[in-house]
């Protein structure tokens, strides 16, 4: 009984709770967060309330299907381009917490790198950490098989290199 | 003459090649229902991948199962029966609808994955329904959450957890979320179907689970095993209590 209380205690110790991470926010750069035209009352409106930077790219945004869906803690924006969907998302919470020295998640823990583009399932990601927060962006195609945007990196590295600062309150 | 041929043949029946025994044979549930499963990282058949082997970790505890209904299968689609490298036949081959199951999380793809053995990997699994027929079995929600994102063919729902997790493939006209929407745990979404935008995918449930993992001063978002976390809410999905 005791080393099953032992195993058990030990096993807590290397997965810790969820939590919120440490946010080190921007300096305020009105050139840099000023979009060329007002954004949409429903994006203001949505992330009125976030506690995150919130991250957009200058273009693309003003699509009467575009969304927000948000909290405190994160959010995600959607909207459509001819034949494809991008959603952009921030969120400052964790699930797990674990030490750099855990081998289960070594190659985790020796990654350095800050962005990492991914091809999913159709997809084409991108996840990146700015201020502590955690980002992603995606973009979804109709014929995610032949759809350029969907299948090389070019594209959203194009969006990611227009993303700029709109929202978001410490 | 006889005591040659005895000697001979028994000679060859010593001799003769084994089959190989599965170390690791697949794992019985007793529940009632002759549930069997391989453990979460052995991936079947071994020339789909390596998978995370030795992390049972259950990432997701007390999750719903994402299909309404059992039976459900979760097995390779590529590596199965009409699957794109798997043995030539139907993709709705009976032995496709059967147990034990086998995971497919990290099942190769040129795709980055952490977490998988070679750096790159599926994302998620693959989760066949009761039968091969398309627009008929509802996904649910795993937990109470929000949903974050409809795509194409991607339905999104983020947990209270922060965990997010992903649906693949369910039937546009029959997804009844909508972005911004709060849904309980077991609530429908969708049918299970083909759907990928304009091209088309067997049919069946692709499911990950996407969360942050805070690595002392850092942290990183990564698609988490979920093998291990949807056999104990299958688990209990038989037993009467999802």
């Amino acid at each position: 009984m005791r080393l099953l209380l032992l195993t058990i205690f030990l096993f807590s110790l290397l997965h810790a709770e969820s939590g919120i991470l440490d946010i080190t926010w921007p300096k305020p750069n009105a050139k840099h967060q000023k979009p060329s035209t007002p954004y949409p009352t429903v994006l203001t409106n949505g992330i009125a309330n976030t506690k995150l930077p919130v991250y957009l790219p200058t273009s693309y945004v003003y699509d009467k299907n575009m969304a927000i869906v948000s909290n405190s803690d994160f959010y995600t924006i959607s909207f459509t381009l001819k034949g494809a969907m991008i959603m952009v998302a921030g969120d400052k919470t964790y699930q797990e917490s674990i030490s750099k020295n855990d081998p289960k998640f070594e190659a985790l823990t020796q990654d350095s790198s800050n962005m990492e583009f991914m091809q999913e399932e159709g997809m084409m990601s991108v996840d990146f950490n700015r201020h502590g927060v955690n980002y992603s962006l995606l973009v979804e195609c109709d014929k995610p098989k032949t759809d350029t945007r969907c299948t090389e990196e070019g594209f959203l590295k194009e969006i990611y290199k227009r993303l700029i600062m709109v929202g978001g309150q410490p | 003459m006889k005591i040659v041929l005895i000697l001979a043949l028994l000679f060859f029946t010593a001799c003769e090649k084994k089959p190989k025994v599965d170390p690791k044979p697949p794992i019985q549930a007793h529940l009632g229902k002759k549930f069997t499963y391989y453990q979460s990282g052995q991936l079947r058949p071994s020339s789909s991948g390596i998978g995370r082997q030795g992390d049972h970790y259950i990432y997701a505890p007390n999750i719903r199962f994402p299909l309404e209904s059992a039976p459900a299968y979760i097995n390779s689609q590529v590596y199965g029966i009409g699957g794109l490298h798997g043995p030539k036949g139907s993709l709705c081959d009976q032995r496709n609808y059967q147990y034990p199951w086998s995971d497919n999380y990290c099942e190769t793809r040129t795709w980055n994955m952490p977490l998988c053995p070679g750096g790159t990997g599926h994302q998620g699994v693959d989760i066949r329904s009761s039968t091969c027929e398309k627009r008929k079995y509802y996904a649910v929600a795993v937990e109470d959450g929000i949903i974050s994102y409809i795509g194409k063919y991607t339905v999104t729902l983020r947990g209270v957890s922060g965990r997010k997790y992903r649906y693949l493939h369910l039937d546009s006209p029959t997804v009844q979320v909508s972005r911004g929407q709060r849904v309980r745990r077991g609530q429908r979404l969708g049918l299970v179907s083909d759907n990928m935008g304009k091209a088309k995918t067997s049919i069946h449930l692709h499911f990950d689970m996407k969360q942050t993992i805070k690595i002392d001063g850092i942290s990183k978002q990564v698609y988490v095993p979920p093998y291990a976390s949807l056999v104990v809410a299958y688990k209990r999905l038989l037993q009467g209590r999802p």
